[in-house]
């Protein structure tokens, strides 16, 4: 695949992962997501990992996706959130310093992971690194950022997927059966992790007194 | 080291590797899916079925104890799996089918008559029970990355279905930190191994342990990698999760999270140690010191708590500091240290298991019996129910370490190594333990032989769940006195030696 397609996918990868985790309304968060996932997808085709690619559609994109809508309540016929997460904003008053601060765990494992990775030198499959790497950095800091959980499990998955393409590009001629292994494991476990999230954030609801709703902060967003 | 675990042997011997696993992996969820269909309201048809599994391994036993330890693969179109089993692993095996079963066989009168559970969550119950096995089972015989990594999720994911059976509000937001914990854990591990198999491109223990050289990826890796695992195994820094799960989990999923799901994590992070590692001896003695602060940390919990469980709970994050002892005790010190704290570090892994979800039964039958979660409102239990506080007396021996127990055993164990090793820091942390455990235990004793306590109603304990707490308390105890018997499958043939 030449460069320029490459970059531009790498781009409107981290774009797609910068969109999902930091919009502030989560309906348009989570279809950032599926959009997000459908193009993870079309990196697997590219590189000839069919598939990765369906897996990555069916229980990355689809399935995943119908579960974080799950979660807000929303579905076909009734389109608006009403799930009781759905106007709850995150509680912390975020100044650029504590999110400095909290840049700082995920620099902490990139620069780890980016001493690791300059000794293992450079691989045949081009820009799959960088864009994992970004990603991971991106979904760590996510994660260390925002208190709310359907926010995490986005996070969860931005990561997730980071890893899974540090994986494949590390994944030797010889390697790529037992990557595709790992990696086909690890879209499994994503995926019942968010299912799990996703059924408990309803039970959670249906749990709660209507009046005891966690109160909403700052709703003048949209 | 990769000897001990099995890892070394070319012996495809003459077991038939996918026979071993249906047995081993698909029995517990062929009963598990059974039992869910079922839905058994006693405890003998669970009896009945239980001894499937359990006749299973003892046939695995008569084909491999003694003997070299056996290794196979399997293989799925280009995948290659590998598997083995040795005495290590068979030990492993029957402690998770003890537990398993006694949880099993403690569960349909706790479900009917105490907890009162819905006919849905029953449903739910069995199956994940098997699947809890099977994952173990697959933990216990993996032989390589992949596997283990399956294995670790697939355990993971069946704790949390398992912990959100209770459908209380509290059950489900400690169930949701559990959830995530358990995911940040496996993104950390799954990334080591990314690692690895970038480096050396293959995911087989014994193959990496031959090409793993020492550098910054096997390094980075291997933090990855134990930062994940002892996340996922509450050990110190990380055990904030562990006490506020217990709390409102029920009994037989706690004892069975205890004893079992806590040291799965433990006997990966050991093992990926010893054969990858093995003569990290700096980096060792830094889990040790966590070891030390998680011994003096939760049995200082543990002793403050105030209600049962949590007494229960900070207990284990004390006493898996005994088991991460290991670390510095095993990892890059000299054979004759090495091989005292290899037998002490399993058995203290059994004792603990076996004590440990005893007393999670007796605390069970003390909290129904007064209705009271906590300590204090155990005053005059000792009058009333005598049997189920001496079943948790009987576990507390084995977990304070007394002769003549099989903690007790072990302990001794790891105190020679740590003073034939001049390990005197160890040796100060397994005596402060011991007197914190002490204190926590006497602590309970201290409420229950109240005389002039108010007379409450008390529920009567149905005999056969007091049965179960006691036979198992009694086995931690009795144990000891056969510890031979588990020693010799650990060091004989099949465990190297």
């Amino acid at each position: 695949m030449p460069p320029f397609q490459e970059m531009l996918l790498v781009a409107v990868l981290l774009l797609l992962a910068a969109l999902t985790l930091f919009d502030r309304q989560l309906m348009r968060a989570c279809s950032w997501f599926v959009a997000f996932a459908l193009m993870v997808a079309l990196a697997w085709a590219r590189l000839g990992l069919i598939w990765l690619a369906l897996l990555e559609a069916t229980l990355g994109a689809a399935l995943t996706g119908a579960f974080l809508f799950h979660a807000l309540g929303a579905t076909l016929h009734f389109r608006r959130p009403r799930g009781f997460f759905t106007r709850w904003h995150d509680s912390v008053d975020l100044t650029w310093w504590r999110a400095l601060a909290r840049l700082l765990p995920a620099l902490a494992v990139l620069g780890m992971l980016g001493l690791a990775l300059s000794a293992l030198g450079v691989s045949p499959t081009r820009a799959l690194r960088p864009a994992g790497l970004g990603l991971l950095g991106l979904g760590l800091w996510a994660f260390a950022l925002h208190r709310h959980l359907l926010r995490r499990l986005l996070a969860f998955n931005v990561i997730g997927t980071g890893i899974f393409l540090i994986l494949m590009s590390l994944a030797g001629e010889g390697a790529v059966v037992a990557g595709q292994g790992l990696v086909g494991t690890g879209l499994v476990v994503a995926l019942l992790g968010t299912a799990l999230g996703a059924l408990l954030i309803r039970r959670l609801e249906g749990l709660a007194p209507p009046h005891h709703v966690i109160p909403a902060k700052g709703d003048g967003v949209s | 080291m990769i000897e001990r675990f099995g890892l070394a042997s070319d012996h495809f011997g003459h077991l038939n590797g996918p026979l071993v696993l249906l047995a081993m992996l698909g029995l517990p969820l062929l009963l598990g899916l059974l039992g869910g269909a079922l839905r058994p309201a006693r405890s003998w048809p669970v009896a009945l079925l239980g001894l499937l599994p359990l006749s299973a391994l003892i046939w695995l036993a008569a084909a491999v104890a003694g003997g070299p330890s056996q290794s196979w693969t399997l293989e799925l179109g280009s995948l290659v799996l590998h598997w083995r089993v040795n005495g290590l692993v068979l030990v492993l095996l029957l402690l998770t089918q003890l537990i398993v079963l006694v949880s099993a066989l403690y569960a349909p009168t706790y479900l009917r008559d105490v907890v009162h559970a819905t006919r849905r969550s029953q449903a739910w119950f069995w199956p994940l029970l098997g699947l809890l096995a099977a994952s173990l089972s697959l933990i216990w015989l993996a032989a390589d990355l992949l596997l283990l990594y399956i294995g670790l999720e697939l355990m993971g994911l069946t704790a949390v279905g398992l912990l959100l059976l209770p459908g209380k509000a509290d059950a489900l937001i400690a169930g949701l930190r559990y959830l995530l914990l358990a995911l940040v854990g496996s993104l950390a591990f799954l990334l080591g191994v990314a690692l690895l198999l970038g480096a050396w491109g293959r995911l087989d223990l014994a193959g990496l342990a031959q090409v793993a050289d020492e550098g910054i990826v096997l390094w980075v890796a291997m933090a990855l990698l134990s930062a994940g695992l002892l996340l996922k195994a509450a050990a110190f820094p990380l055990h904030a999760w562990l006490a506020p799960v217990h709390a409102s989990a029920w009994i037989p999923i706690s004892a069975l999270h205890a004893g079992l799901v806590i040291k799965a994590s433990f006997f990966i992070a050991l093992q990926l140690w010893l054969v990858l590692v093995p003569a990290a001896a700096v980096a060792a003695s830094l889990v040790g010191v966590m070891a030390g602060a998680a011994v003096v940390w939760g049995g200082l919990m543990a002793w403050r708590a105030a209600k049962l469980k949590d007494v229960v709970a900070w207990s284990t994050v004390s006493q898996l500091g005994y088991l991460l002892l290991a670390f510095p005790l095993l990892v890059g010190s000299d054979p004759a240290v090495a091989a005292l704290a290899w037998d002490g570090t399993w058995l203290q892994l059994a004792a603990h298991g076996l004590a440990k979800a005893a007393m999670f039964f007796a605390t069970g039958n003390l909290i129904l019996a007064t209705g009271e979660s906590r300590v204090e409102g155990l005053a005059g239990a000792s009058r009333r129910f005598p049997l189920a506080l001496l079943s948790f007396g009987i576990a507390a021996i084995s977990l304070v370490g007394l002769p003549p127990s099989m903690g007790f055993t072990a302990k001794w164990l790891l105190l020679h190594a740590a003073l034939a090793g001049d390990h005197w820091g160890w040796l100060a942390v397994l005596a402060i333990g011991t007197l914190l455990s002490a204190a926590y235990v006497f602590r309970v004793f201290r409420y229950s032989f109240v005389e002039d306590a108010p007379t409450l109603d008390f529920r009567p304990v149905p005999w056969g769940m007091d049965t179960i707490a006691l036979v198992l308390a009694l086995a931690a105890l009795l144990l000891g006195l056969v510890a031979e018997w588990p020693l010799a499958l650990l060091r004989g043939p099949g465990g190297g030696a």
